[in-house]
């Protein structure tokens, strides 16, 4: 290997190495810094991976809009047009309490948002959008599945930065939090 | 022993010699590098942040180093090469380590995509044919999954599949132009056949009515619906595509490759362009015409695939064009006795043609490849070029 070439392998190896530094540290920025929100997940799903065990969460925001699909308590409003595939913005809670409807809205947050979570818009049909917001799943040590498929009510502690993207801090399983 | 001595049956044996090193080595490494991956996925939970993070990265690390060490300084290279493999198999391992560690979802193409960005210049960097193999299949499999997450119906399936015989030319192209500069040579392969495979796999799924009877109507597309996303990128990857043919051809030995061997080759890509864009506008309201032109497609890349293989001595190209001549031969074989004979009979006729047809193919490959001097070992090693 020439010189050259043994300082491009370095770099090279560097790079994976900041890489791998930089996608734990900007996780660990959003756990830290973040805001907190405690979100309402509807039926879990355990499901085995050949490298180890998780449980799919579907939230109450996953699915948002005025139709049967929508089982959301809180009551949302669809502003303007969202598409498949569009980043999606959906408040959690306004900044006005006097405005009781959170707005869901595609490429920038509703300027009554106080806390507003970002997502992509997989699926649009009648009035209903279905929305991922990164993180639907959850990783358990082996074994621990059936603890979250037999409660009664499983909730998921987020911690949501400034651009809105979500990272999961804790589940609450029947009101206390879930210790892997 | 001296096993590099060429050209005597100890040539021979050595390359053989050669393989069980690389075979064990690597065996050996990817067992380690998979024990301590297991046992900090198993103790995830319970393992400090730092703990975790120095277990995996420094494991990559000395990975990288104990290969570097073995293959360019301590004159290992076998041994060395394998140990490099297995530091860029830990990198993915990583990859969506880390991702499973933050509750990421790691069913996601994206990650393979970013796995292969990591280790495609090692492969480069260290000479190593067999990270070119691992990088160029993970970015066919990490594109075509990334594709199959953009299809929300049957229009931009024609679509995705569109994009697909784009990236399948490219990939072969890319393989092309290694193959003008000797040296690159040894990293052509890979690309090559997985060009080669994705082009044909994909024109066998379109052989079947029932993927264009899933259309609502065949219509519906055609150029002016094609978002100028969609546009931008098919231009892009057809334009790369189509530079690097003229590249190719324009760098090739006049001496030695003879006009078919010079222009067949790059014909054949620039027809996967044309059906890639066939794909995605679907500008006819036949079903037959397009499950016609599909099938006529894909004979002709198995043929040609094997007719090209001969003529540039590239035996595993051959070995793919076999392979999928078998594949569809069985699938009509299948289609047309379905209604006309007994399961039972069906099966056992099947399988006797089958039998047939595989002995005769082998005589004529063994034929084929002694004619024109690719001996399995000689093929593959002494060539480098498929």
């Amino acid at each position: 290997m020439t010189p050259n070439a043994k300082r491009l392998f370095i770099a090279v190896i560097a790079v994976q190495i900041v890489f791998l530094l930089g996608l734990v540290g900007y996780r660990e920025s959003i756990l830290s810094l973040g805001r907190t929100a405690v979100l309402e997940t509807v039926p879990v799903d355990p499901r085995d991976l050949f490298k180890g065990e998780y449980v799919t969460l579907r939230y109450e925001i996953s699915t948002i809009g005025e139709g049967p699909l929508a089982p959301q308590k809180n009551q949302y409003f669809l502003e303007g047009e969202i598409n498949e595939g569009d980043t999606v913005y959906v408040n959690l809670t306004n900044i006005d309490s006097d405005v009781y409807r959170l707005f869901v809205q595609a490429d920038k947050p509703s300027p009554y948002a106080d806390l507003y979570i970002k997502g992509r818009a997989t699926q649009v049909r009648n009035g209903t959008v279905t929305i991922e917001y990164g993180i639907e799943q959850y990783f358990l040590p082996e074994g621990r599945g059936k603890e979250i498929e037999t409660a009664d009510d499983v909730k998921v502690r987020v911690s949501i930065n400034r651009s809105g993207t979500a990272a999961i801090k804790e589940l609450i399983v029947d009101g206390t939090v879930w210790r892997p | 022993m001296d096993f590099e001595s060429v050209g005597t049956p100890r040539f021979r044996l050595g390359i053989r010699f050669n393989r069980l090193i690389v075979v064990l080595s690597t065996l050996g490494a990817v067992l380690i590098a998979s024990g301590i991956i297991s046992f900090v996925a198993a103790n995830w939970q319970g393992m400090p942040a730092m703990a975790k993070l120095f277990l995996l990265i420094v494991g990559q690390t000395a990975a990288y180093w104990i290969g570097y060490q073995l293959q360019f300084v301590r004159g290992y290279p076998r041994v060395g090469e394998a140990i490099m493999f297995t530091g860029a198999v830990w990198f993915g391992a990583n990859v969506f380590l880390v991702a499973q560690s933050y509750h990421l979802g790691t069913d996601n193409p994206d990650l393979m995509i970013l796995w292969f960005l990591g280790v495609l210049p090692l492969a480069y960097l260290a000479r190593s044919t067999s990270i070119t193999v691992m990088a160029v299949g993970i970015f066919t499999v990490g594109i075509s999954w990334k594709a199959a997450t953009w299809v929300d119906g049957p229009e931009s399936a024609f679509l995705v599949m569109g994009s697909l015989f784009l990236t399948a030319a490219l990939l072969y192209s890319i393989g092309m132009l290694h193959l003008r500069r000797a040296n690159l040579k040894l990293h052509a392969g890979p690309y090559l056949i997985s060009g080669a495979l994705l082009a044909i796999g994909l024109a066998y799924v379109l052989t079947f009515n029932e993927v264009f009877e899933d259309t609502r109507s065949l219509t519906i597309l055609d150029f002016q619906t094609l978002s100028g996303s969609y546009l931008a990128l098919a231009g892009i990857l057809s334009a790369v595509t189509v530079a690097a043919l003229v590249v190719a051809v324009r760098n090739s030995d006049n001496n030695a490759v003879n006009p078919v061997g010079r222009y067949a080759e790059p014909g054949v890509v620039a027809l996967v362009i044309a059906f890639g864009w066939f794909t995605a506008t679907l500008p006819f309201n036949s079903i037959a015409l397009y499950v016609t032109a599909f099938n006529l497609l894909l004979v002709l890349l198995i043929f040609g695939s094997i007719v090209l293989g001969i003529i540039n001595r590239r035996e595993a190209l051959i070995n793919v064009g076999i392979i999928f001549f078998v594949i569809d031969l069985s699938t009509r074989y299948i289609e047309l006795t379905v209604d006309m004979l007994d399961t039972s009979l069906a099966f056992v006729v099947g399988g006797l043609l089958l039998l047939g047809v595989g002995y005769g193919m082998e005589r004529a490959r063994r034929q084929l490849l002694r004619q024109f001097g690719i001996t399995r070992d000689h093929g593959t090693e002494a060539n480098n070029d498929a």
